[in-house]
Protein backbone atom coordinates (compact mmCIF):
# COMPACT_ATOMS: atom_id res chain seq x y z
CA UNK A 1 0.00 0.00 0.00
CA UNK A 2 2.89 2.72 0.95
CA UNK A 3 6.17 1.86 0.18
CA UNK A 4 9.12 4.20 1.42
CA UNK A 5 12.70 3.33 0.22
CA UNK A 6 15.63 5.27 1.52
CA UNK A 7 13.74 8.38 2.17
CA UNK A 8 15.80 11.62 3.67
CA UNK A 9 14.47 14.69 4.14
CA UNK A 10 16.89 17.79 4.85
CA UNK A 11 15.34 21.67 5.57
CA UNK A 12 16.60 24.51 3.39
CA UNK A 13 17.97 25.48 6.70
CA UNK A 14 20.05 22.56 6.94
CA UNK A 15 17.50 20.57 9.25
CA UNK A 16 17.95 17.18 8.69
CA UNK A 17 14.09 15.83 9.35
CA UNK A 18 14.24 12.35 8.50
CA UNK A 19 17.31 10.36 7.26
CA UNK A 20 17.35 7.38 5.48
CA UNK A 21 13.95 6.18 6.29
CA UNK A 22 12.73 2.53 5.15
CA UNK A 23 9.19 1.05 5.57
CA UNK A 24 6.41 -0.58 4.14
CA UNK A 25 2.87 0.06 5.67
CA UNK A 26 0.17 -2.57 4.52
CA UNK A 27 -3.60 -2.26 3.57
CA UNK A 28 -4.97 -2.30 6.48
CA UNK A 29 -2.61 -1.71 8.83
CA UNK A 30 -3.06 0.25 12.29
CA UNK A 31 0.26 1.96 12.64
CA UNK A 32 1.40 4.40 15.47
CA UNK A 33 4.13 7.00 14.95
CA UNK A 34 5.98 7.73 17.91
CA UNK A 35 8.60 9.94 19.70
CA UNK A 36 10.26 12.55 21.11
CA UNK A 37 9.26 16.01 19.70
CA UNK A 38 11.24 16.81 17.27
CA UNK A 39 11.79 13.62 15.58
CA UNK A 40 10.00 13.91 12.36
CA UNK A 41 7.25 12.58 12.78
CA UNK A 42 4.94 15.26 11.03
CA UNK A 43 7.69 15.69 8.41
CA UNK A 44 6.79 11.61 8.07
CA UNK A 45 3.36 11.91 7.45
CA UNK A 46 3.83 15.06 5.48
CA UNK A 47 5.66 13.23 3.02
CA UNK A 48 2.86 10.97 2.37
CA UNK A 49 0.22 13.54 0.89
CA UNK A 50 2.99 15.23 -0.92
CA UNK A 51 2.81 18.52 1.64
CA UNK A 52 6.58 17.76 1.44
CA UNK A 53 8.74 16.49 -1.24
CA UNK A 54 11.64 14.24 -0.16
CA UNK A 55 15.05 15.31 -0.68
CA UNK A 56 16.37 11.55 -1.77
CA UNK A 57 14.43 8.56 -2.06
CA UNK A 58 11.29 7.27 -3.09
CA UNK A 59 7.58 6.97 -1.98
CA UNK A 60 5.36 4.72 -3.22
CA UNK A 61 1.37 5.09 -2.62
CA UNK A 62 -0.71 1.99 -4.12
CA UNK A 63 1.77 1.74 -6.60
CA UNK A 64 2.23 5.04 -7.53
CA UNK A 65 5.68 7.32 -6.90
CA UNK A 66 4.39 10.39 -5.45
CA UNK A 67 7.74 12.13 -5.63
CA UNK A 68 8.34 12.43 -8.80
CA UNK A 69 4.28 12.87 -9.65
CA UNK A 70 3.60 15.92 -10.85
CA UNK A 71 2.01 18.86 -9.02
CA UNK A 72 -1.18 18.50 -11.41
CA UNK A 73 -1.95 14.92 -10.35
CA UNK A 74 -1.15 15.79 -6.20
CA UNK A 75 -5.14 16.33 -5.68
CA UNK A 76 -5.94 12.64 -7.11
CA UNK A 77 -3.84 11.50 -4.56
CA UNK A 78 -5.28 13.46 -1.72
CA UNK A 79 -8.58 11.90 -2.92
CA UNK A 80 -7.64 9.09 -1.87
CA UNK A 81 -6.25 10.07 1.73
CA UNK A 82 -7.91 10.88 4.40
CA UNK A 83 -5.85 13.52 6.52
CA UNK A 84 -6.89 14.45 10.18
CA UNK A 85 -5.02 16.87 11.96
CA UNK A 86 -4.50 18.15 15.47
CA UNK A 87 -5.91 21.50 15.36
CA UNK A 88 -9.24 21.06 14.22
CA UNK A 89 -9.41 22.51 10.65
CA UNK A 90 -13.14 23.70 10.39
CA UNK A 91 -14.40 26.60 8.45
CA UNK A 92 -16.65 28.25 11.30
CA UNK A 93 -19.80 29.94 8.86
CA UNK A 94 -19.78 26.39 7.83
CA UNK A 95 -22.17 23.86 9.14
CA UNK A 96 -20.91 20.78 10.51
CA UNK A 97 -22.80 19.00 7.20
CA UNK A 98 -21.16 21.93 4.60
CA UNK A 99 -17.86 20.77 6.29
CA UNK A 100 -18.11 17.41 5.87
CA UNK A 101 -19.10 18.06 2.33
CA UNK A 102 -16.43 19.97 1.39
CA UNK A 103 -14.46 16.79 0.83
CA UNK A 104 -16.74 15.67 -1.90
CA UNK A 105 -17.48 19.05 -3.33
CA UNK A 106 -13.93 19.05 -4.84
CA UNK A 107 -14.44 15.75 -6.42
CA UNK A 108 -17.78 17.70 -8.20
CA UNK A 109 -20.60 14.97 -6.64
CA UNK A 110 -23.95 16.12 -7.32
CA UNK A 111 -25.93 17.08 -4.38
CA UNK A 112 -28.08 14.50 -3.83
CA UNK A 113 -24.93 12.06 -3.54
CA UNK A 114 -23.48 14.44 -1.32
CA UNK A 115 -26.59 14.52 1.23
CA UNK A 116 -26.33 10.60 1.28
CA UNK A 117 -22.49 10.24 1.94
CA UNK A 118 -22.45 13.29 4.46
CA UNK A 119 -25.23 11.35 6.17
CA UNK A 120 -23.59 8.17 6.80
CA UNK A 121 -20.16 9.53 7.58
CA UNK A 122 -21.78 11.40 10.14
CA UNK A 123 -23.33 8.80 11.37
CA UNK A 124 -20.40 6.75 11.70
CA UNK A 125 -18.57 9.37 14.25
CA UNK A 126 -21.79 10.01 15.95
CA UNK A 127 -22.80 13.51 15.23
CA UNK A 128 -25.62 12.67 12.32
CA UNK A 129 -27.96 15.18 14.61
CA UNK A 130 -25.90 18.36 14.64
CA UNK A 131 -25.28 18.58 11.20
CA UNK A 132 -26.81 22.13 11.02
CA UNK A 133 -24.88 23.25 13.82
CA UNK A 134 -21.58 25.50 13.66
CA UNK A 135 -18.11 23.99 14.74
CA UNK A 136 -18.46 27.33 17.48
CA UNK A 137 -21.10 25.21 18.86
CA UNK A 138 -19.08 21.74 19.17
CA UNK A 139 -16.67 20.52 21.75
CA UNK A 140 -13.07 20.17 21.20
CA UNK A 141 -14.17 16.50 20.90
CA UNK A 142 -17.24 16.99 18.21
CA UNK A 143 -15.37 19.28 16.67
CA UNK A 144 -12.54 16.45 15.76
CA UNK A 145 -15.24 14.29 15.07
CA UNK A 146 -16.28 16.29 12.44
CA UNK A 147 -12.56 16.48 10.97
CA UNK A 148 -12.63 12.84 11.08
CA UNK A 149 -16.43 12.67 9.01
CA UNK A 150 -14.77 14.90 6.56
CA UNK A 151 -11.90 12.75 5.74
CA UNK A 152 -13.97 9.33 5.18
CA UNK A 153 -16.34 10.72 3.36
CA UNK A 154 -14.60 9.82 -0.18
CA UNK A 155 -14.05 6.17 1.34
CA UNK A 156 -9.86 6.97 1.70
CA UNK A 157 -7.65 3.96 0.97
CA UNK A 158 -5.71 5.35 3.84
CA UNK A 159 -5.85 7.75 7.16
CA UNK A 160 -2.67 10.02 8.00
CA UNK A 161 -3.35 11.52 11.16
CA UNK A 162 -1.13 13.66 13.35
CA UNK A 163 -2.03 14.18 16.85
CA UNK A 164 -5.53 13.87 16.77
CA UNK A 165 -6.15 13.37 20.41
CA UNK A 166 -3.10 16.50 21.44
CA UNK A 167 -5.91 19.26 22.27
CA UNK A 168 -8.45 16.63 24.14
CA UNK A 169 -8.75 15.39 27.37
CA UNK A 170 -8.36 11.80 28.35
CA UNK A 171 -12.07 10.33 28.48
CA UNK A 172 -13.04 11.80 24.96
CA UNK A 173 -9.13 10.89 23.32
CA UNK A 174 -9.99 7.54 24.18
CA UNK A 175 -13.74 7.93 22.05
CA UNK A 176 -11.63 9.35 19.46
CA UNK A 177 -9.31 6.08 18.80
CA UNK A 178 -12.20 4.12 19.36
CA UNK A 179 -13.62 5.85 16.42
CA UNK A 180 -10.35 4.94 14.31
CA UNK A 181 -10.46 1.19 15.59
CA UNK A 182 -13.75 1.35 13.93
CA UNK A 183 -12.56 2.79 10.71
CA UNK A 184 -9.48 0.67 10.32
CA UNK A 185 -11.96 -2.14 11.06
CA UNK A 186 -14.24 -1.93 7.49
CA UNK A 187 -10.61 -1.79 5.96
CA UNK A 188 -9.08 2.11 6.32
CA UNK A 189 -5.32 2.02 6.74
CA UNK A 190 -4.24 4.34 9.51
CA UNK A 191 -1.52 5.88 10.30
CA UNK A 192 -1.11 7.99 13.09
CA UNK A 193 1.59 10.25 15.48
CA UNK A 194 0.45 10.18 18.64
CA UNK A 195 2.33 11.38 22.26
CA UNK A 196 -0.79 9.10 24.10
CA UNK A 197 1.34 6.78 25.45
CA UNK A 198 -1.34 5.00 27.50
CA UNK A 199 -3.35 4.42 24.09
CA UNK A 200 -0.19 2.80 22.05
CA UNK A 201 0.21 0.38 25.22
CA UNK A 202 -3.48 -0.27 25.21
CA UNK A 203 -4.17 -1.11 21.71
CA UNK A 204 -0.73 -3.04 20.60
CA UNK A 205 -1.10 -2.05 16.79
CA UNK A 206 2.37 -1.87 15.04
CA UNK A 207 4.77 0.91 16.42
CA UNK A 208 7.15 2.65 14.33
CA UNK A 209 9.41 4.94 16.94
CA UNK A 210 11.44 7.92 15.60
CA UNK A 211 14.36 9.62 16.73
CA UNK A 212 16.73 12.17 15.26
CA UNK A 213 14.80 11.42 11.61
CA UNK A 214 16.14 7.84 12.13
CA UNK A 215 13.59 4.82 12.46
CA UNK A 216 14.56 3.14 16.10
CA UNK A 217 12.15 0.71 16.55
CA UNK A 218 9.14 -1.25 14.08
CA UNK A 219 7.15 -3.76 16.20
CA UNK A 220 3.91 -5.63 15.74
CA UNK A 221 1.64 -5.36 18.45
CA UNK A 222 4.15 -2.64 20.04
CA UNK A 223 4.64 -0.26 23.05
CA UNK A 224 4.79 3.20 23.09
CA UNK A 225 8.66 3.07 24.86
CA UNK A 226 11.32 3.91 22.46
CA UNK A 227 14.41 4.67 24.61
CA UNK B 1 -17.27 21.26 -15.87
CA UNK B 2 -19.86 19.19 -14.20
CA UNK B 3 -23.12 20.98 -12.94
CA UNK B 4 -22.56 20.62 -9.07
CA UNK B 5 -18.87 22.08 -9.31
CA UNK B 6 -20.45 25.13 -11.71
CA UNK B 7 -23.40 25.67 -8.99
CA UNK B 8 -21.10 25.31 -5.96
CA UNK B 9 -18.65 28.02 -7.72
CA UNK B 10 -21.70 30.01 -8.11
CA UNK B 11 -22.92 29.90 -4.49
CA UNK B 12 -19.54 30.43 -3.13
CA UNK B 13 -18.69 33.40 -5.32
CA UNK B 14 -22.11 34.95 -4.70
CA UNK B 15 -22.06 34.34 -0.78
CA UNK B 16 -18.65 36.10 -0.66
CA UNK B 17 -19.48 38.73 -2.49
CA UNK B 18 -22.22 39.45 -0.54
CA UNK B 19 -20.31 39.12 2.58
CA UNK B 20 -17.39 41.63 1.50
CA UNK B 21 -20.24 44.22 0.34
CA UNK B 22 -18.34 47.32 1.11
CA UNK B 23 -15.22 46.10 -0.84
CA UNK B 24 -17.38 44.52 -3.48
CA UNK B 25 -19.52 47.86 -4.17
CA UNK B 26 -16.04 50.11 -4.46
CA UNK B 27 -15.12 47.45 -7.04
CA UNK B 28 -18.07 47.47 -8.78
CA UNK B 29 -18.62 51.25 -9.02
CA UNK B 30 -14.78 51.65 -10.22
CA UNK B 31 -15.35 49.17 -12.91
CA UNK B 32 -18.74 51.19 -13.89
CA UNK B 33 -17.03 54.35 -13.77
CA UNK B 34 -14.09 53.34 -15.82
CA UNK B 35 -16.99 51.94 -18.46
CA UNK B 36 -18.49 54.85 -18.69
CA UNK B 37 -15.68 56.94 -19.24
CA UNK B 38 -14.65 54.37 -21.71
CA UNK B 39 -18.21 54.27 -23.45
CA UNK B 40 -18.23 57.86 -23.71
CA UNK B 41 -14.71 57.87 -25.45
CA UNK B 42 -16.22 55.29 -27.65
CA UNK B 43 -19.62 57.18 -28.39
CA UNK B 44 -17.93 60.43 -29.40
CA UNK B 45 -15.61 58.94 -31.41
CA UNK B 46 -17.58 56.46 -33.26
CA UNK B 47 -20.19 59.85 -33.78
CA UNK B 48 -17.25 62.00 -35.04
CA UNK B 49 -16.61 58.54 -37.85
CA UNK B 50 -20.46 58.24 -38.93
CA UNK B 51 -20.38 62.04 -39.33
CA UNK B 52 -16.76 61.72 -41.63
CA UNK B 53 -18.41 58.58 -43.66
CA UNK B 54 -21.99 61.11 -44.55
CA UNK B 55 -19.52 63.75 -45.53
CA UNK B 56 -17.52 61.55 -47.73
CA UNK B 57 -20.17 59.89 -49.00
CA UNK B 58 -22.01 63.19 -49.94
CA UNK B 59 -18.45 63.64 -51.42
CA UNK B 60 -19.33 66.53 -54.42
CA UNK B 61 -16.63 67.79 -56.56
CA UNK B 62 -17.80 71.24 -58.08
CA UNK B 63 -17.05 71.80 -61.73
CA UNK B 64 -16.76 76.03 -62.99
CA UNK B 65 -17.01 75.67 -66.74
CA UNK B 66 -15.52 78.73 -68.51
CA UNK B 67 -17.26 81.75 -68.97
CA UNK B 68 -17.93 81.63 -72.34
CA UNK B 69 -19.15 77.90 -72.80
CA UNK B 70 -22.67 77.43 -74.29
CA UNK B 71 -25.06 75.49 -72.22
CA UNK B 72 -25.20 72.81 -74.79
CA UNK B 73 -21.49 72.43 -74.79
CA UNK B 74 -22.05 71.99 -71.01
CA UNK B 75 -24.62 69.21 -71.47
CA UNK B 76 -22.61 67.60 -73.99
CA UNK B 77 -19.19 67.51 -71.72
CA UNK B 78 -21.98 66.49 -68.92
CA UNK B 79 -22.35 63.28 -71.29
CA UNK B 80 -19.23 62.23 -71.45
CA UNK B 81 -18.84 62.89 -67.72
CA UNK B 82 -21.31 60.43 -66.95
CA UNK B 83 -19.86 57.95 -68.39
CA UNK B 84 -17.09 58.19 -66.92
CA UNK B 85 -16.54 54.87 -63.89
CA UNK B 86 -15.99 57.09 -60.86
CA UNK B 87 -19.34 59.33 -61.53
CA UNK B 88 -22.72 58.16 -59.65
CA UNK B 89 -24.09 60.89 -60.73
CA UNK B 90 -24.06 64.47 -62.85
CA UNK B 91 -25.76 67.50 -63.33
CA UNK B 92 -25.76 70.66 -64.86
CA UNK B 93 -26.55 74.10 -62.96
CA UNK B 94 -26.62 76.64 -65.27
CA UNK B 95 -26.01 80.03 -64.11
CA UNK B 96 -29.45 80.90 -64.35
CA UNK B 97 -30.24 77.88 -62.24
CA UNK B 98 -27.65 79.10 -59.65
CA UNK B 99 -28.69 82.76 -59.46
CA UNK B 100 -32.05 81.50 -58.86
CA UNK B 101 -30.98 79.19 -55.95
CA UNK B 102 -28.96 82.11 -54.22
CA UNK B 103 -31.96 83.81 -54.42
CA UNK B 104 -34.06 81.18 -53.19
CA UNK B 105 -34.56 83.68 -50.15
CA UNK B 106 -36.50 86.17 -50.86
CA UNK B 107 -35.71 87.76 -47.64
CA UNK B 108 -31.83 87.66 -47.84
CA UNK B 109 -30.86 91.04 -49.33
CA UNK B 110 -26.78 90.37 -48.16
CA UNK B 111 -26.26 89.73 -52.28
CA UNK B 112 -27.70 93.01 -53.13
CA UNK B 113 -25.66 94.65 -50.68
CA UNK B 114 -22.90 93.70 -52.30
CA UNK B 115 -23.77 94.07 -55.29
CA UNK B 116 -24.68 90.86 -56.84
CA UNK B 117 -28.23 91.24 -58.72
CA UNK B 118 -30.52 88.58 -60.47
CA UNK B 119 -30.36 90.67 -63.91
CA UNK B 120 -26.13 90.95 -63.62
CA UNK B 121 -25.63 87.66 -63.08
CA UNK B 122 -21.86 87.06 -62.16
CA UNK B 123 -22.08 82.95 -61.84
CA UNK B 124 -20.28 80.29 -64.66
CA UNK B 125 -21.82 77.69 -65.76
CA UNK B 126 -21.47 74.47 -63.03
CA UNK B 127 -21.65 71.01 -63.06
CA UNK B 128 -21.92 69.04 -60.09
CA UNK B 129 -20.50 65.72 -60.19
CA UNK B 130 -21.40 63.16 -56.98
CA UNK B 131 -18.93 60.14 -57.12
CA UNK B 132 -19.64 56.75 -56.49
CA UNK B 133 -17.02 56.21 -53.81
CA UNK B 134 -14.63 59.08 -52.07
CA UNK B 135 -11.70 56.97 -53.10
CA UNK B 136 -12.03 57.80 -56.18
CA UNK B 137 -11.57 61.95 -55.59
CA UNK B 138 -8.29 62.16 -56.98
CA UNK B 139 -8.47 60.35 -60.13
CA UNK B 140 -11.44 62.36 -61.05
CA UNK B 141 -9.78 65.29 -60.36
CA UNK B 142 -7.55 65.02 -62.54
CA UNK B 143 -9.04 63.93 -65.31
CA UNK B 144 -11.74 67.12 -65.27
CA UNK B 145 -8.57 69.59 -64.89
CA UNK B 146 -7.10 69.14 -68.43
CA UNK B 147 -10.47 69.53 -70.38
CA UNK B 148 -10.39 72.43 -72.32
CA UNK B 149 -14.16 74.22 -70.85
CA UNK B 150 -13.12 73.59 -67.36
CA UNK B 151 -11.91 76.51 -65.76
CA UNK B 152 -11.75 75.39 -62.05
CA UNK B 153 -12.57 72.69 -59.51
CA UNK B 154 -13.70 72.39 -56.11
CA UNK B 155 -13.87 69.75 -53.53
CA UNK B 156 -13.65 71.17 -49.95
CA UNK B 157 -10.21 69.37 -49.73
CA UNK B 158 -8.97 70.77 -46.52
CA UNK B 159 -12.02 69.95 -44.78
CA UNK B 160 -11.32 66.54 -45.51
CA UNK B 161 -7.92 66.51 -43.95
CA UNK B 162 -8.81 67.83 -40.86
CA UNK B 163 -11.49 65.83 -40.06
CA UNK B 164 -9.46 62.87 -41.26
CA UNK B 165 -6.49 63.56 -38.58
CA UNK B 166 -9.02 65.02 -35.98
CA UNK B 167 -10.84 61.32 -36.25
CA UNK B 168 -7.05 59.63 -36.17
CA UNK B 169 -6.52 61.60 -33.27
CA UNK B 170 -9.34 61.27 -31.11
CA UNK B 171 -8.95 57.46 -31.88
CA UNK B 172 -5.61 57.40 -30.08
CA UNK B 173 -7.13 59.16 -27.21
CA UNK B 174 -10.03 57.10 -26.83
CA UNK B 175 -7.93 53.99 -27.32
CA UNK B 176 -5.56 55.90 -24.70
CA UNK B 177 -8.42 56.24 -22.13
CA UNK B 178 -9.94 52.51 -22.72
CA UNK B 179 -6.31 51.18 -21.83
CA UNK B 180 -5.65 53.23 -19.36
CA UNK B 181 -9.17 52.70 -17.20
CA UNK B 182 -9.02 49.14 -18.18
CA UNK B 183 -5.62 48.67 -16.44
CA UNK B 184 -6.97 50.59 -13.36
CA UNK B 185 -9.74 48.92 -13.24
CA UNK B 186 -8.37 45.46 -13.60
CA UNK B 187 -6.00 46.18 -11.17
CA UNK B 188 -8.80 47.21 -8.62
CA UNK B 189 -10.37 43.56 -9.44
CA UNK B 190 -7.05 41.98 -8.84
CA UNK B 191 -6.73 43.79 -5.31
CA UNK B 192 -10.09 42.99 -4.57
CA UNK B 193 -9.69 38.76 -5.65
CA UNK B 194 -6.55 39.35 -3.49
CA UNK B 195 -7.79 40.71 -0.37
CA UNK B 196 -10.78 37.49 -0.34
CA UNK B 197 -7.89 35.44 -1.30
CA UNK B 198 -5.88 36.22 1.68
CA UNK B 199 -9.62 36.24 4.27
CA UNK B 200 -9.91 32.62 2.84
CA UNK B 201 -6.63 31.56 3.21
CA UNK B 202 -7.82 28.76 5.52
CA UNK B 203 -10.58 27.64 3.18
CA UNK B 204 -7.76 27.27 0.51
CA UNK B 205 -5.88 25.21 2.67
CA UNK B 206 -9.00 22.97 3.50
CA UNK B 207 -10.08 22.19 -0.12
CA UNK B 208 -6.16 21.64 -1.03
CA UNK B 209 -6.05 19.43 1.74
CA UNK B 210 -9.14 17.48 0.89
CA UNK B 211 -8.16 17.43 -2.94
CA UNK B 212 -8.85 20.35 -4.61
CA UNK B 213 -7.81 21.15 -7.71
CA UNK B 214 -5.88 24.23 -8.61
CA UNK B 215 -9.08 25.52 -10.86
CA UNK B 216 -11.46 24.01 -8.40
CA UNK B 217 -10.42 26.85 -5.77
CA UNK B 218 -9.97 29.61 -8.44
CA UNK B 219 -13.13 28.61 -9.40
CA UNK B 220 -15.24 30.93 -6.85
CA UNK B 221 -12.81 33.96 -7.11
CA UNK B 222 -12.86 33.78 -10.98
CA UNK B 223 -16.79 33.80 -11.11
CA UNK B 224 -16.45 36.72 -8.70
CA UNK B 225 -14.60 38.22 -10.67
CA UNK B 226 -16.89 37.90 -13.13
CA UNK B 227 -19.69 39.16 -11.43
CA UNK B 228 -18.24 42.51 -10.28
CA UNK B 229 -17.10 43.34 -13.65
CA UNK B 230 -20.52 42.32 -15.31
CA UNK B 231 -22.66 43.89 -12.49
CA UNK B 232 -20.40 47.43 -13.36
CA UNK B 233 -20.75 46.81 -16.85
CA UNK B 234 -24.79 46.68 -16.50
CA UNK B 235 -24.89 49.76 -14.23
CA UNK B 236 -22.63 51.72 -16.60
CA UNK B 237 -24.62 50.53 -19.59
CA UNK B 238 -27.74 51.61 -17.95
CA UNK B 239 -25.93 55.17 -17.07
CA UNK B 240 -24.76 55.13 -20.69
CA UNK B 241 -28.18 54.52 -22.23
CA UNK B 242 -30.16 56.58 -20.22
CA UNK B 243 -28.25 60.01 -20.79
CA UNK B 244 -27.92 59.08 -23.99
CA UNK B 245 -30.54 61.50 -25.17
CA UNK B 246 -29.93 63.73 -23.05
CA UNK B 247 -26.53 64.42 -23.84
CA UNK B 248 -27.39 63.92 -27.57
CA UNK B 249 -29.81 66.95 -27.28
CA UNK B 250 -27.53 69.07 -25.10
CA UNK B 251 -24.70 68.34 -27.99
CA UNK B 252 -26.44 68.27 -30.97
CA UNK B 253 -27.01 72.29 -30.34
CA UNK B 254 -23.48 73.03 -30.28
CA UNK B 255 -21.86 70.34 -32.43
CA UNK B 256 -23.36 69.66 -35.32
CA UNK B 257 -22.28 66.13 -35.75
CA UNK B 258 -22.82 65.12 -32.14
CA UNK B 259 -25.65 61.87 -32.19
CA UNK B 260 -25.80 61.82 -36.24
CA UNK B 261 -25.77 58.64 -38.43
CA UNK B 262 -25.54 56.74 -34.74
CA UNK B 263 -28.02 53.92 -35.39
CA UNK B 264 -29.65 51.41 -32.95
CA UNK B 265 -27.28 48.60 -33.74
CA UNK B 266 -24.30 50.63 -33.42
CA UNK B 267 -25.45 51.13 -30.03
CA UNK B 268 -26.11 47.42 -29.04
CA UNK B 269 -22.62 47.31 -30.64
CA UNK B 270 -21.04 49.59 -28.29
CA UNK B 271 -23.15 48.10 -25.19
CA UNK B 272 -21.73 44.48 -26.32
CA UNK B 273 -18.28 46.24 -26.44
CA UNK B 274 -18.46 47.55 -22.80
CA UNK B 275 -19.94 43.96 -21.27
CA UNK B 276 -17.00 42.54 -23.29
CA UNK B 277 -15.02 44.86 -21.49
CA UNK B 278 -16.96 44.48 -18.10
CA UNK B 279 -16.23 40.65 -18.63
CA UNK B 280 -12.51 40.84 -19.34
CA UNK B 281 -11.32 43.09 -16.67
CA UNK B 282 -13.44 40.95 -13.92
CA UNK B 283 -11.97 37.60 -15.30
CA UNK B 284 -8.29 38.79 -16.13
CA UNK B 285 -7.91 40.90 -12.92
CA UNK B 286 -9.13 38.13 -11.04
CA UNK B 287 -6.74 35.20 -12.87
CA UNK B 288 -3.99 37.71 -12.54
CA UNK B 289 -4.95 37.55 -8.87
CA UNK B 290 -4.96 33.87 -8.73
CA UNK B 291 -1.55 32.90 -10.51
CA UNK B 292 0.64 31.76 -7.68
CA UNK B 293 -2.69 30.47 -5.80
CA UNK B 294 -0.38 27.34 -4.50
CA UNK B 295 1.77 29.77 -2.48
CA UNK B 296 -1.40 30.24 -0.22
CA UNK B 297 -2.16 26.16 0.27
CA UNK B 298 1.06 24.83 1.54
CA UNK B 299 0.95 25.42 5.14
CA UNK B 300 0.01 22.79 6.91
CA UNK B 301 1.54 22.68 10.42
N1 LIG C 1 9.39 23.70 7.37
C1 LIG C 1 10.47 23.40 8.10
N2 LIG C 1 11.60 24.06 7.89
C2 LIG C 1 12.70 23.78 8.61
N3 LIG C 1 12.74 22.86 9.56
C3 LIG C 1 11.62 22.17 9.83
C4 LIG C 1 10.42 22.40 9.13
N4 LIG C 1 9.46 21.57 9.60
C5 LIG C 1 10.05 20.84 10.56
N5 LIG C 1 11.35 21.19 10.72
C6 LIG C 1 12.30 20.59 11.64
O1 LIG C 1 12.34 19.21 11.37
C7 LIG C 1 12.44 18.47 12.57
C8 LIG C 1 11.31 17.48 12.67
O2 LIG C 1 10.10 18.19 12.83
P1 LIG C 1 8.68 17.49 12.95
O3 LIG C 1 7.67 18.54 12.98
O4 LIG C 1 8.60 16.44 11.92
O5 LIG C 1 8.79 16.80 14.37
P2 LIG C 1 7.67 16.00 15.18
O6 LIG C 1 8.22 14.65 15.42
O7 LIG C 1 6.39 16.10 14.48
O8 LIG C 1 7.61 16.82 16.51
P3 LIG C 1 6.33 17.03 17.49
O9 LIG C 1 6.15 15.79 18.25
O10 LIG C 1 6.73 18.15 18.35
O11 LIG C 1 5.19 17.38 16.61
C9 LIG C 1 12.45 19.49 13.68
O12 LIG C 1 13.81 19.71 14.06
C10 LIG C 1 11.88 20.73 13.07
O13 LIG C 1 12.44 21.87 13.65
MG1 LIG D 1 4.51 17.01 14.86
Amino acid sequence: MIEIQNVTKIFPNGVRALNDISVTINKGDFVFLVGPSGAGKSTFLKMLFREEIPTMGKILVDGKDIVTMPESRVPYLRRNLGIVLQDFQLLKNRTVAENVAFGLRVVGVSDAVINTRIQEALEQVGLSHKRRMFPTELSGGEQQRVCIARAIVNNPLVLITDEPTGNLDPMISDEIIKLFLEINMRGTTIIMATHNEKIVNKLRRRVLALMDGTIIKDEECGTYAYE
Amino acid sequence: MSLAKLSFFLTEALTNLRRSGITTFITVSTVAISLVIMGAFLFTTMNLEAFLLQMQSEAMVTVYLKNDTLLAEAHTFNMRLADMPEVADSLVVSSEDAVRELFSDPDDKRLLQIGVTPEDNPLPTTIRIKLKNPDLLKSIVDKVKLEPLVDNLSYGEDLFKQFEGMSGLLWYVSLSVVVLLGCSSMFIVFNTVRMTLFMRREEIIIMKLVGATDWFVRGPFIIEGLVQGLIGSVIATIILLSSYHLVVGKFAELIPFFGIGITFEQLFKLTAKLFMMGLILGVVGSLLSLRDIRKFSSSVN
